[in-house]
């Protein structure tokens, strides 16, 4: 019976029989008489309802269990699961009911409701996607062909612990790459981690393991918020953003990439409180028009020049704030230089061209960066007079040939105008803020050992060129052993929760490399274009199959319970899982896993509710937290109340605490980098400048390489994806498509129009994708979004549009990915672009549902 | 559904519907929609929602972000208008339906399909002046927004609404926005209303239930 809807204008004299509430026997009677008065009624019309088809499932009929989403997106938001029998069949999102003291629509500054973007959901669709791996496969054609057959895990997980044995013992300790992260695995007790996860510990114990240590993401940001800060903690909670006045997004499109839960929800608090917002940024993105920004467009990789320019303008007028300088900064000026150190070119040397001769005038930067003289200096008064302002310096121009440069370009600006450790302004940077208890898994000695650690995009170029390279190649993390400087001979590749042959730098170098390999081991919920080209595909529960609790990844202060909601589909097992019982097989089974036996394997409930009832206990401990665990669960949300918002280095600026740098200041000159004598000793490899400097990129629309290659492509993350991950979900795939984005001006200089499909290349590689025109980008440079799953055609060509066939496998010296260092040309093409994925009969699955 | 349906009984309602004459159903309260053109954000998690609570394919959208730019390189705008199903005080789609599927609800001006009686002709598909109405190939039949009926007989609100990461979509009685009386996060205080945007329909047609916050550009005259 679904007759709610009618019920309300029902006859209470009408002839109901309770028992007999057949949908058509009742409308005939009830619902005839719904007529407008004036009309006599219609015996025996058929009248139409709400949900006639039947059963419609409403969310009170079903079970409600609180989880969260879980990838590797910068938030986590809440989901709610509204399951029959062992089936989702929707997903709703925080509506303030869940949380203590909370009812429907409770949605307050302090406790906003964490609402779930598209991507998460969508989730149901992948959850239940043909691309769900259901049972263990083993390679039967050749690599990278596709051709799988269906194994037992006894099978699989016996032939690869037998294969590593026998890399581990013919070629060392180096011989097993791990390639971790970017993935779905992101909870406290299930975690797929680039350096401390479950399969860094599994590798590190069993005494085989190459690490990778640039992460992808952010390698320059997090180099410069170390140097600068001595911590990537110098982010605020996302609330503090509704207390700017001037919010300057640097290459930050929060509309597009959700750093915290309501970061940009909270900014439209500060739109609406009268805050000013400036973007700086070759698009004028969504977050430019959600906040009315004023869009300063500026050429890609030349940030750190415009930022000079800004610099100088500000001590030029002398807009510095000089007390904040003397107290907190470390090289700002000849006066803040440390002692050891006087005479050294401090930053303000730098900008005003005293040691090199060069003023890093507004005229100066504007050559460099293409905005104009006069642009610079109004953004540098704005900035340097409005209190508080936030200089939100993102991720992204970061990555990028010299990347780190802009962000400690960035960190100099904030500290010369005093914006760091006050509410409203703002010392991101890589941005984390709150710090939550992360750990529920095993953590011990074994958490990060390695016997080589590498930067993570010069795998292929090692692999390539083994042994003949220099450590400085590849970016070796020195060690205190005689490990020291010994270049890893890498056999095999481990891929957990990573797509990372996709998404890694000039795949067409990868993908050379891949077919040296003896051993490549791929986990995951989902065939992805990795797992095509692994030898062994192990399928893992989602975060829906498993219990875990999500952390808030970047801001936020709460934890979301995640039970598992549904029985894993098909034979997938947890990662947790997986390694426990390849522990066992290697003969270390029960130190991987303490609390387990190897009936782990096949039950897993009471183990994993044990690691998490020990991690909310110290949770209760470290954050007086008073909520049990079994009310935590029953409620699936715990928020927690600040008494004001967390502000990164209040402490240091209000009390005078040290910040965690050698010399306990902000250092814009570094301690740690002034005193590096051999940088071919260092996991840097390349020198790197004591203070933030302009340093020319190898290719940008300055360099002479325009000529061949005329466009300057930016490869942001998208909005409908998260890296690669929910490519495949037609849901998302029908909101947005991949293609490049280029101005009108160029278009119409090449023929193209939106719709037409070009090539995009250049001398790494090749990629065919629709074209998007639009004024809203500046000319000279296009825009292709990363993540879209490769799609080789026979010569080579791909033809989803995936942007690092264009990218350099050629970090930065601290270790930024050059994910928009790329210059391209673009031209109109007779070849196909594939939005789909059409490669994959062999491992694709079918989905099977239980119950329902 | 148009495919299993008892012929017979969709005779007889056809039949029932040729005997009456259209007259709208005035509700008792309208409810409607609000959209800030302006502060959304098009992430068109709304679009999620909806496709996930009505369990669609693709193909059918009852929600649609739309994404409206202009301007010349570098003085560019960009605005988003939301539109799903506007519950219209006079639906156009309404009288077109052989069968009498659609109808409107007397206690809130909800407009909905009866997908039991609909046959997959689509003429309200062509006659709603805002495209509300989604032709869903695998059944066979025409469907739409209809606010999430469930959730609203419950006590909350639609799913769309609930899914808003940015408050700029909401509902209410629809007098009561229009006059701005009701309270809303989809609009600042200062922010004033408006019944129509730029490139859409004029709401005379068929007094569609939704106003929004329009961006400067976005203006009617």
């Amino acid at each position: 019976m679904t007759g709610d809807a009618m019920t309300t204008t029902k006859d209470p004299s009408a002839p109901v029989d309770a028992l007999d509430l057949d949908r058509r026997g009742f409308l005939k009677t009830a619902g005839a008489l719904t007529l407008s008065a004036g009309l006599a009624p219609i015996v025996g019309a058929e009248k139409a309802e709400a949900f006639a088809y039947e059963p419609y499932p409403r969310d009170d009929d079903m079970e409600t269990v609180v989880t969260s989403c879980a990838h590797n997106c910068g938030s986590r938001h809440m989901l709610v699961a509204h399951k029959k029998g062992d089936v989702i069949v929707r997903l709703s999102t925080d509506d303030g009911r869940y949380q203590k003291d909370g009812f429907f629509g409770k949605d307050t500054e302090e406790e906003p409701q964490v609402r779930a973007c598209l991507r998460g959901r969508s989730y149901r669709s992948r959850l239940y996607s043909p691309e769900r791996l259901l049972y263990p496969m083993i390679r039967v054609g050749a690599r990278g062909e596709g051709k799988f057959k269906r194994a037992s895990w006894d099978e699989a997980l016996g032939q690869i612990a037998e294969k590593m044995v026998y890399l581990r013992n013919t070629y060392g300790p180096t011989a097993l790459l791990d390639q971790s992260y970017a993935g779905a695995s992101y909870g406290v007790l299930h975690k797929s981690d680039q350096i401390e996860g479950l399969l860094g510990r599994f590798m590190g114990m069993f005494g085989c393991r190459t690490s990778s240590w640039s992460v992808p993401s952010y390698q320059g940001t997090t180099f410069s918020s170390r140097i600068t800060y001595g911590t990537i903690e110098d982010g605020n909670e996302d609330d503090a953003f509704a207390h700017s006045k001037l919010i300057i997004m640097w290459g930050w499109n929060p509309a597009y990439t959700f750093h915290g839960g309501n970061t940009f929800y909270y900014m439209r608090m500060a739109k609406q409180r009268g805050c000013k917002f400036v973007l700086v940024d070759p698009q004028y993105t969504d977050s430019a028009s959600a906040y009315d920004a004023w869009w300063i467009p500026i050429r890609p990789n030349t940030d750190a020049a415009m930022m000079a320019g800004m610099a100088f303008e500000i001590f030029a007028k002398g807009w510095h704030d000089q007390n904040f300088i003397n107290r907190f900064v470390q090289g700002m000026d000849q006066g803040t230089m440390p002692f050891w150190a006087k005479g050294q070119e401090s930053f303000k040397d730098y900008i005003l061209g005293v040691s090199d001769g060069q003023p890093k005038t507004p005229e100066w930067a504007a050559e460099i960066c293409g905005v104009s003289a006069a642009d610079i200096r109004k953004l540098a008064e704005m900035y340097a007079t409005t209190k508080p302002a936030a200089l939100k310096a993102s991720w992204s121009p970061g990555r990028n040939a010299y990347g780190e440069q802009y962000n400690r370009m960035a960190a100099a600006l904030q500290a010369m105008t005093g914006n760091i450790g006050i509410l409203g302004g703002c010392a991101e940077g890589v941005g984390k803020a709150w710090h939550s208890e992360a750990v529920a898994y095993p953590y011990d000695e074994f958490a990060n050992v390695w016997y080589a650690s590498i930067k993570s995009d010069r795998w292929a170029h090692c692999v390539l060129n083994y042994p003949n390279l220099k450590r400085e190649e590849i970016g070796l993390w020195p060690r205190n052993d005689q490990l020291d400087g010994v270049i890893p001979n890498i056999r095999g590749i481990f891929w957990q929760g990573s797509d990372w042959l996709n998404q890694l730098t000039n795949i067409n170098k990868q993908l050379q490399a891949i077919k040296k390999l003896d051993l490549i081991v791929c986990m995951d919920s989902t065939i992805t274009p990795s797992g095509i080209w692994a030898d062994y595909l192990l399928p893992v529960a989602t975060h829906f199959e498993r219990h875990d609790v999500a952390l808030p990844w970047y801001k936020g202060h709460y934890y979301i319970h995640r039970p598992k909601v549904i029985q894993p589909l098909g034979e997938s097992k947890t990662d947790f899982q997986i390694f426990t019982e390849l522990a066992y097989r290697l003969g270390f089974g029960p130190q991987y896993n303490p609390r387990a036996t190897r009936a782990y394997f096949n039950d897993d409930t009471a183990v994993d509710e044990a690691y998490l009832m020990a991690w909310w206990d110290k949770v209760q401990h470290h954050q007086h937290v008073e909520m049990s665990w079994e009310e935590f669960k029953k409620r699936g949300i715990y928020k927690f109340k600040l008494d004001k918002p967390h502000v990164a280095f209040r402490d240091q600026v209000e009390k005078g605490m040290p910040f965690q740098t050698p010399s306990g200041r902000i250092e814009i000159f570094s301690t740690v980098l002034a005193q590096t004598p051999d940088w071919t000793k260092t996991q840097y490899g390349y020198p790197i400048p004591a203070i933030p400097k302009w340093v020319e990129p190898w290719e940008s629309l300055n360099s002479p390489k325009t000529k061949q290659f005329p466009f300057h492509l930016v490869t942001p993350h998208p909005r409908w994806r998260t890296h690669s991950i929910f490519n495949n979900i037609p849901w998302l795939r029908e909101t947005f498509e991949q293609e490049v984005t280029i101005n009108a001006s160029d278009a119409r200089k090449l023929g193209i129009k939106t719709g037409d499909t070009v090539e995009v290349w250049n001398d790494r590689g090749k990629c065919i994708v629709p074209a998007y025109v639009t004024e809203r980008c500046m000319p000279g440079v296009a825009v292709l979004h990363e993540g879209a799953w490769m799609d080789l055609d026979k010569d080579g060509i791909d033809r989803s549009g995936n942007p690092d066939f264009l990218t350099l496998d050629e970090p930065s010296p601290a270790g930024a990915f050059a994910y928009n260092t790329i210059l391209v040309n673009i031209g109109k093409t007779n070849l196909a672009h594939k939005p789909g994925w059409d490669q994959l009969s062999t491992a694709r699955s079918h989905v099977f549902r239980r119950d329902l | 559904m148009a495919n299993t349906v008892d012929k017979a009984k969709i005779k007889e309602a056809a039949q029932a519907k040729k005997r009456e004459t259209y007259v709208p159903v005035v509700p008792d309260m309208q409810l409607g929609f609000i959209h800030n053109n302006v502060d959304c954000i098009g992430c068109r998690a709304c679009e999620i929602a909806c496709k996930d609570k009505n369990g669609l394919p693709p193909g059918p959208r009852f929600r649609r972000v739309q994404y409206v730019e202009g301007g010349t390189y570098p003085e560019v705008y960009a605005y988003k208008i939301n539109m799903s199903c506007n519950h219209c005080a006079e639906p156009a789609c309404l009288p077109t339906c052989p069968t009498g599927a659609i109808f409107k609800r007397q206690k809130d001006g909800i407009v909905d399909i009866d997908s039991t009686l609909c046959i997959g002709c689509r003429r309200c598909e062509a006659a709603c002046p805002f495209g509300a109405p989604q032709y869903n190939p695998e059944l066979n039949i025409v469907q739409k927004c209809n606010m999430c009926v469930d959730e609203i007989d419950a006590g909350r609100k639609p799913y769309c609404v609930m899914g808003c990461m940015m408050r700029v979509l909401d509902i209410g009685p629809i007098d009561k926005l229009r006059d701005g009386t009701h309270e809303t996060k989809a609009r600042a205080p200062h922010e004033s209303i408006v019944r129509q945007v730029k490139n859409m329909a004029d709401p005379e047609l068929t007094n569609p239930s939704i106003v929004f916050v329009a961006h400067s550009k976005g203006r009617v005259k």
